[in-house]
């Protein structure tokens, strides 16, 4: 199921506009996969939660509560086949639809409810001019007529005759007479005099009342049409109208609340429209208005408010759908994600696994171990994340809710040896915070004092099964110590030319000197981390294998994408 | 109410009233139908027996685990008794009638309201548990009663917030018709909702139209609404019905002083002495070939009304039209079609339907489906249980058609067609299914009561009918000319009455009651030489004497 699906869902329980034809889906919309003669059930609700502030909205949803939380009120779409045909359904005649409320089929929903309580569709962006050239469908018909109504009826004769006398100036002109002519024989050569329809060439209706269907929407001063703009400011103009016109009829009182839907906007608005038209529409909050956008663009994703954001992700034949709405971070670390996800474009989101790492280094050499492995992390669709330090935490909770396999890579940071380790506390913490999360129980205090006694093997053995794999050193000493990888990496640092000092270094370190990590990661900084990585893929040794906690962290997540 | 729910209250939100009974609902309905307010989603009307079941219970009591069965109906008279006997014997045990007692049981029951309070337990604590007892054995057999069900309202509304809230959200404005006759219940449910959960409250009452005692009315809780803060109490001294002979008349019927009048310029009004030699069967005699006859030169058939104190008595006139062939419809107790049921109702609305109304859609089968289904369900459907109950319903319709059926053959067919199949699939917790049953045997032609359909329906030629009523039935309605029958001296006040001042007092109510139901002319109707003080006074006070 698609993000078109997932709308059309809502449509099927909301949207006065479909009619109940749409609505008695056919057999086709089951799944290919499913057993007819099993009587499987097309099922959709709509749960409407923190609708008590609003007295209209309460009388409107007050008799659909469900009986479980009588502060959700839920609408329902069932589609099954009917109780009185024996055996599978054969034709879509042989199911039926309900629409309901508050969980009880007997609980009808009104159609002053769908009137009230509306959805909006705005898949048009691809027909903006189509939406806008067409008197029915355009947003601006119900404003203008409102306006004009407004308008005194003598004043709109008067503009009216104004129109007359030019059209009659325009008649005067002999070639415009003779064009009319030559169209109006045309017509009655076809239709013949019964059906004489009367045309005329002229600027406006004459009737002053329909006068304003003439008024269209110019730009650039007035010298061309809306539909001669760019695709991409049609579509703004096309979403400020409509925005426009839901406003009106709420303040006409024909409706409570609006549900309006864009479909996949980036295809037509480029990338700096998308990212200052959502970014206000994301932050203009109207508790009577909801907006759902369905998109696949990392600009689009990385302005949406991280709690707003709803994943739909294929999962063994199904579609999940994760949402991040109770995503349990602070407000800090709220920001923390969300600056991280405008930086890196949102990866994260559209990532099918995550790799999660301390520092750039990891960043930049993990994807090059995981080549030399033959899983090519871009082709898998992971994602390595540098979270800059230790605190995991926030991060990894936005992968779990994101439903995404993924490994912690991080170091065991022994300390003096009479305290615990940092990485083993580091290890269950994160573990405790991802129970907030799922569910699952926190780690008991004996569980946690029975793991604080243990050592690095043991710990590490253990908790690389749920994916958190430790390094007893750091990492830029386990690559150095690497076999293989050391050569590549110091080969690539002398072909840099530094100073005396680096260079004497770099022999030393050839020589058998233990590698000093600062020096290390400061020689690789200059480098640049991409860089690097680009030389390091190039020159790695065929059959290389890279620290064995970071191959078992690259399979366990690639095993599970 | 049309003006709230045009000018003030704010599509979805609408207005609630509650009325003393069904007839009331229904006459509000007709008359806001006339000013194009139609009956929907926005604006209820109903008792406050309905307004508990069906904008209270029926939508949250799921909402609160272990409140009711979940699938509760409303008990009958014999599992009402069976029930008091049960709880009577768990909490006495002793050998005295349990129905004697039950009365008393009753009453608290009425009174006592709010349960958390203490009195509740320390006002005869063995009558509370009598009641707890017997409501407790009909959950146990999944049922309610009528007392319940404003008892169950109260007890939600209390302890839930939310669903006062719910309540102030859908209807910001609540009206209450003829507070003076809705008991302690109602007086509990809208101190709740309008004192402390901010419903607007907009009461009409008359303490002086308080006769409904028995049923456990209390003209001092409109009293005591006037003393609450916050409420503005608007005297209305204009009477608009009545010729000011009428209102005249009144006061002294009454015995009280009041500062009634008619609108300037409203005609006088006419009051007329009818002393008739002989007992209840001259009386009526005399007002099947004199009396009515008269009025029915000036009036409608159906703006007549012909009031008693007791159904027997309306026996008897019944029977001295029957024999002058002059038609009526019956509003008490002995009424062919009761105007309390909405089943009997929605027959005689099939009936009329059959009997040539399907020509003009008058009445239109939507309002008969619509009646179908809330009787049926009590109010909402699914489409297909409205496409299902539709189908039964025109099929029997149409077979009627030209089908020349009685009344009795045609309601005996309905109850063998429509009644299983709607009994099966209810919801309605409030049926009165036994009202067809009735019907039948009140057309029984062994009996020679049974008529063509179009009679049953109403559908006779000329102008409709003349009213029949109780007193106490007649409240709340006018018409043109009422003729009130019997006003001996001693049937009103009759000899209970004098028992007690309070008694005596409600009965001069009743009394005052039917004086003011004409708009333009009161018959008097009494055996000569045997009048009732209270018609002597009135004659006194209608010529202007102190």
């Amino acid at each position: 199921m698609g993000k078109s699906n997932l709308l059309y869902a809502v449509r099927l329980v909301l949207d006065a506009t479909l009619p109940d034809a749409a609505r008695q889906l056919k057999l086709t919309d089951f799944w290919d996969g499913c057993d007819l003669a099993a009587n499987p059930v097309i099922e959709v609700h709509l749960d409407f939660a923190a609708f008590d502030d609003d007295d209209a909205l309460v009388a409107l949803l007050t008799d659909f509560r469900t009986a479980a939380d009588p502060t959700v009120a839920r609408l329902s779409y069932v589609y099954r086949k009917k109780a009185e045909v024996a055996g599978a359904p054969q034709s879509s005649e042989d199911c039926e639809f309900l629409v309901y409320g508050g969980g009880d089929e007997a609980r009808a929903v009104q159609p002053r409810v769908r009137r009230r309580i509306a959805i909006d569709l705005l898949d048009a962006l691809r027909d903006a001019e189509g939406q806008l050239g067409s008197w029915r469908a355009s947003p601006l018909r119900p404003l203008l007529e409102d306006a004009v109504a407004a308008v005194n009826r003598a004043e709109l004769e008067g503009v009216a005759s104004d129109l007359e006398t030019a059209t009659r100036k325009l008649e005067g002109f002999p070639s415009i007479q003779a064009l009319e002519a030559s169209l109006r024989s045309g017509i009655l050569d076809l239709a013949g005099n019964a059906h004489d329809i009367d045309a005329r060439l002229r600027f406006a209706p004459a009737d002053p009342l329909r006068l304003f269907r003439a008024i269209a929407m110019y730009i650039d001063g007035g010298k061309r049409t809306l539909s001669e703009a760019s695709l991409g400011s049609a579509n703004v103009a096309l979403i400020a109208l409509k925005l426009a016109e839901f406003a009106w009829r709420r303040a006409k009182n024909e409706r409570n609340y609006s549900l309006l839907s864009i479909e996949e906007p980036e295809a037509h608005l480029h990338p700096q429209l998308q990212r200052a038209v959502f970014d206000k529409l994301f932050n203009a909050s109207d508790p009577a208005q909801a907006l759902i956008v369905t998109s696949h663009s990392p600009t689009l994703a990385a302005v949406a408010p991280l709690r707003s954001i709803v994943q739909l992700r294929a999962q063994a034949g199904a579609t999940c759908a994760y949402s991040l709405a109770q995503l349990p971070v602070t407000p800090d670390e709220l920001d923390d994600i969300e600056r991280y996800l405008t930086a890196t474009r949102s990866e994260l989101l559209f990532a099918r696994g995550v790799l999660f790492v301390e520092g750039d280094a990891e960043e930049a050499l993990v994807p090059v171990f995981a080549d030399a492995l033959g899983r090519n992390l871009d082709r898998l669709g992971i994602t390595v994340c540098n979270v800059a330090g230790v605190n995991f935490s926030p991060y990894v909770k936005l992968a779990v809710s994101l439903g995404l396999p993924f490994a912690v890579i991080t170091d065991w940071d022994p300390l003096d040896g009479t305290k615990v380790p940092l990485g083993l506390t580091r290890v269950l913490d994160i573990h405790d915070d991802l129970c907030f999360v799922t569910g699952q129980p926190k780690l008991t205090l004996d569980d946690r004092a029975h793991w604080e006694k243990s050592d690095f093997e043991a710990f590490s053995a253990a908790w690389a099964k749920f994916g958190y794999f430790l390094n007893d050193r750091t990492f830029e000493i386990a690559v150095a110590a690497t076999p293989g990888l050391r050569t590549a990496l110091l080969d690539i640092l002398n072909e840099q030319k530094f100073g005396k000092t680096r260079t004497d270094r770099i022999a030393a370190w050839r020589a058998g000197t233990p590698v000093e990590p600062a020096y290390l990661l400061a020689m690789i900084a200059d480098i640049g981390k991409g860089r690097l990585s680009a030389k390091l893929a190039k020159k790695m040794p065929l059959g290389v294998t890279p620290p064995p906690y970071i191959s078992a962290a690259i399979a366990f997540v690639a095993d599970r994408v | 109410m049309a003006r709230a729910l045009v000018e003030d209250v704010v599509d979805p939100r609408g207005v609630a009233c509650i009325t003393y009974n069904n007839e009331c609902a229904i006459e509000l309905e007709t008359r806001l139908a006339r000013l194009g307010i139609h009956t929907s989603d926005r604006c209820f009307i109903g008792t406050v027996h309905s307004f508990a079941l069906n904008q209270v219970i029926m939508p949250y009591a799921r909402c609160i685990p272990g409140l009711l069965p979940p699938e509760f109906r409303v008990a009958d008279t014999a599992e009402r008794r069976t029930a008091v006997e049960t709880a009577y014997r768990a909490v006495f045990g002793d050998q005295f009638d349990p129905h004697e007692r039950w009365r008393f049981a009753e009453e608290k029951r009425r009174c006592d309201i709010d349960r958390t309070l203490q009195a509740w337990r320390a006002r005869n604590p063995e009558l509370a548990s009598f009641i707890e007892a017997y409501e407790a054995d009909l959950r146990r057999r999944g049922l309610i009663d009528f007392d319940d069900m404003p008892l169950i309202a109260f007890r939600m509304i209390q302890s839930r917030p939310w669903i006062r809230e719910a309540l102030r959200a859908r209807f910001p404005i609540i009206f209450v018709d003829e507070y003076q006759d809705l008991g302690h219940a109602l007086h509990e449910l809208v101190l709740l909702l309008c004192f402390e959960g901010g419903m607007r409250l907009f009461a009409v009452g008359d303490a002086d139209q308080s006769i409904y005692g028995f049923a456990g009315a209390n003209p001092e809780l409109l009293q005591s609404l006037l003393a609450r803060p916050g409420v503005r109490a608007v005297r209305l001294r204009f009477n608009y019905r009545s010729g000011a002979k009428i209102i005249r008349a009144s006061l002294g019927a009454l015995g009280e002083e009041r500062d009634y009048r008619g609108p300037d310029g409203a005609p006088e009004g006419d009051l007329a002495f009818w002393k008739v030699k002989g007992g209840h069967d001259a009386q009526a005699g005399a007002i099947a070939t004199t009396i009515l006859p008269k009025l029915l030169e000036r009036h409608p058939h159906e703006e007549v009304a012909i009031l008693y104190r007791a159904a027997w008595l309306g026996d008897k006139i019944a029977a001295a039209l029957d024999e002058k062939a002059i038609p009526y419809v019956r509003t008490n107790g002995n009424a062919l079609i009761k105007r309390s049921s909405r089943l009997a109702r929605f027959v005689e609305n099939c009936a009329a339907w059959v009997a040539g109304g399907w020509r003009d859609a008058d009445p239109p089968y939507a309002r008969l489906l619509g009646q179908a289904l809330a009787l049926v369900f009590g109010g909402r459907a699914s489409d297909a249980e409205e496409q299902t109950v539709s189908r039964q319903l025109i099929s029997f319709l149409h077979s009627g058609v030209g089908a020349g059926e009685s009344a009795h053959a045609w309601l005996q067919r309905f109850s063998r067609e429509l009644l299983p199949p709607w009994r099966a699939v209810a919801r309605n917790p409030q049926h009165e299914w036994e009202v067809l049953a009735e019907l039948i045997s009140k057309t029984d032609p062994a009996q020679d009561k049974d008529m063509p359909l179009n009679i049953f329906a109403g559908r006779t030629e000329g102008s409709g009918r003349v009213s029949l009523s109780t007193l106490h039935s007649a409240k709340g309605r006018e018409f043109d000319a009422a003729i009130l029958y019997g006003m001996n001296a001693d049937d009103i006040p009759s000899h209970r009455d004098r028992k007690s001042p309070a008694a005596l007092r409600e009965a001069r109510r009743l009394f005052y009651v039917g004086v003011t139901r004409p708009r333009k002319e009161l018959a008097i109707v009494f055996q000569e030489g045997n009048h009732s003080p209270w018609v002597a006074e009135l004659s006194r006070r209608s010529k202007g004497e102190a």
